[in-house]
């Protein structure tokens, strides 16, 4: 079968699982379309297989109207995202003057890969953070903090922005967009769906009668009188029906959503090593944005960040990102990456970089044997690589 | 009807086989650019290597038995063709570089060179760099060993010509040498 040995074939299944995912929203609004015709079927007040018939043979001509909005709400996100982003972050753009370091190392990373150089941006904040956004050519921007450009080495600097192009190459952004709009319409649909029918049934039992009058479903009559004596026995079964096909759509949509972000994160966390090759890179980096990251921002726009921790939570189903240690677990799997164990959490501050950047000149390069690593063969041969040109530079 | 679940099952089918054969034709593709990263890594190595020697023999001519030694290494990784061969070449020079650079304790001079340092620091990055990208062709190689070995991929991988590839590595005894990159005492 299609299994994962190693980092390209970790990336390829990872995309078909995203696929998968991202075709689970369609069949929510498809569900959603059948919920909305129980609901239509119910104001005929028919029996419950009656009802059921019925909703089966409306639900097709919702889908064009589902699609459409769909369609619509799109567009609006496409368009609005970019002003969120800009507004919300505080962030300010950068030329190569501003930041000679941080040009430089994506601008060599864009060249390997062929691809334009996406914008840079600066928040002039301690926290450990950074993101990519912008949903089309040109508009591609990727913005880090301060605190990362202080913190972080060379080659952390370059695994952390070849993330973020990953998640550009991958058009991560637009998908996002495309989640958070089916997850909006669904949630809407409940909204307004189960709060409508509850009105329509039970106040305007006339205009009930009149629909499905008009709409040719028999007993119109029978729902008027009914649905006044409040004890239309098959509407309220259908209504039910509907309103729990609602609540799942909706749990599902947010779920199904979260499930694709996170996987996105792993796929970021993969490009990375593939453009770097320095597997170890990207999990120092990881290692010393764990429980530095937090930062205030819009919810849209956290999950497009190189971590969010506020959302770990227990079970992990409704985090946006996987935690640090599941993406360095990842990282080694698959990567041939050795972590180091997590950092004290004192020497991960603003300024220092630890100690994993002895001198190059001293006897043993790599001092301290590294914990067990897991690479494919198994024998920990060069820790974390101390490079002449690792020095910090602030 | 059940002409069309035969006709469905066998298109899925198909698409499955050519996306494994896809997947084996990337994964080649990329043990090939692995290993010509570790190429240039390597070159560069052996570009500096001819350097060293005439610097340290501006200093130390009379060690002609290390230097001649540093210089058949060398030509040895050059001409080596098989990553086997490579691998088994670049520890003899490394092995024959740390020798080199032991002898410079003896001479104050040429520690003190601003040149002889310069090239050591090279050096000792390079080594870094060999490391990193053999560590990527590596596992390039094992990816792509581990699933031509696969079902059903197995089936066909040896008559469509996908063969195994050899690591860029030496047995165990060897490998520690590799690792310790080149000792540079002062």
């Amino acid at each position: 079968m299609l299994g994962s040995y190693g980092l390209s074939t970790y990336i390829w299944n990872n995309r078909l699982k995203s696929l998968v995912l991202l075709a689970g929203f369609p069949v929510l609004l498809l569900l959603i379309c059948f919920g909305v015709a129980l609901l239509i079927a119910a104001w005929s007040d028919p029996s419950v297989d009656q009802g059921l018939a019925d909703a089966i043979a409306i639900t097709p001509q919702l889908v064009p109207v589902a699609l459409g909005g769909a369609a619509i709400w799109f567009l609006i996100a496409w368009f609005a995202n970019t002003g969120i982003v800009a507004m919300a972050t505080g962030a300010h753009g950068i030329e190569r003057s501003d930041n000679p370091r941080l040009w430089n190392i994506l601008e060599t990373l864009c060249i390997s890969r062929g691809i334009t150089m996406p914008r840079l941006s600066i928040i002039d904040t301690g926290a450990l953070n950074a993101f990519a956004s912008g949903v089309h050519k040109g508009q591609y921007r990727i913005t880090v903090t301060r605190g990362l450009l202080e913190a972080l080495n060379d080659q952390e600097l370059e695994a952390v922005l070849a993330h973020e192009l990953t998640h550009i190459e991958n058009r991560d952004v637009q998908l996002l967009v495309i989640a958070a709009v089916f997850v909006g319409i669904v949630s809407l649909a409940g909204d307004v769906l189960i709060r409508g029918p509850r009105f329509f049934l039970f106040n305007t039992g006339g205009y009930g009668g009149g629909y499905s009058g008009g709409s040719g479903y028999s007993g119109g009559g029978r729902s008027r009188d009914r649905s006044e004596r409040g004890g239309g026995g098959g509407a309220i079964v259908l209504v039910l029906i509907a309103v729990a096909i609602f609540l799942i759509a909706r749990l599902l949509a947010i779920v199904l959503r979260l499930a694709m972000s996170r996987k996105r994160e792993f796929l970021a966390d993969a490009g990375s090593v593939e453009l770097t090759k320095n597997p170890d890179a990207m999990i120092s980096a990881l290692r010393k944005i764990a429980g530095h990251s937090e930062m205030p921002a819009p919810a849209q726009i956290q999950e497009m960040f190189l971590d969010h921790p506020a959302a770990h939570g227990l079970t992990g189903l409704f985090d946006t990102h996987p935690s640090i240690d599941d993406r360095i677990a990842a990282l080694v799997r698959y990567g041939a990456g050795r972590d180091p164990g997590p950092l004290p959490q004192v020497s991960a501050s603003t300024t220092t970089v630890p100690e994993t950047n002895p001198a190059p000149t001293a006897p043993h390069p790599w001092g301290e044997p590294t914990p067990p690593a897991s690479g494919p063969w198994g024998t920990p041969e060069t820790p974390p690589a101390p490079h002449p040109w690792g020095e910090p530079q602030p | 009807m059940g002409l069309w679940i035969v006709i469905i099952v066998i298109v899925l089918i198909a698409i499955y086989l050519v996306m494994i054969y896809n997947r084996l034709v990337s994964l080649r593709q990329i043990t090939g650019q692995a290993w010509s990263d570790v190429s240039v890594q390597l070159k560069q190595r052996h570009d500096l290597v001819p350097n060293l020697v005439e610097t340290v023999k501006g200093y130390a001519a009379h060690e002609r038995g290390t230097l001649e030694a540093v210089t058949q290494a060398r030509n040895a990784a050059v001409a080596a063709s098989s990553p086997q061969a490579q691998a088994a070449a670049e520890n003899m020079l490394t092995g024959a570089l740390r020798q080199l650079f032991a002898l410079s304790e003896a001479y104050p001079d040429l520690k003190a060179s601003q040149n002889f340092q310069q090239l050591q620091g090279d050096l000792s990055d390079l080594e870094n760099k060999i490391a990193a990208s053999r560590r990527f062709f590596n596992n390039a190689v094992q990816e792509y060993n581990s699933s031509i070995q696969q079902f059903p991929a197995v089936l066909v991988a040896g008559s469509l010509g996908f063969t195994p590839k050899t690591f860029f590595d030496v047995d165990d005894s060897e490998r520690a040498a590799v690792n310790a990159a080149p000792q540079v005492k002062f």
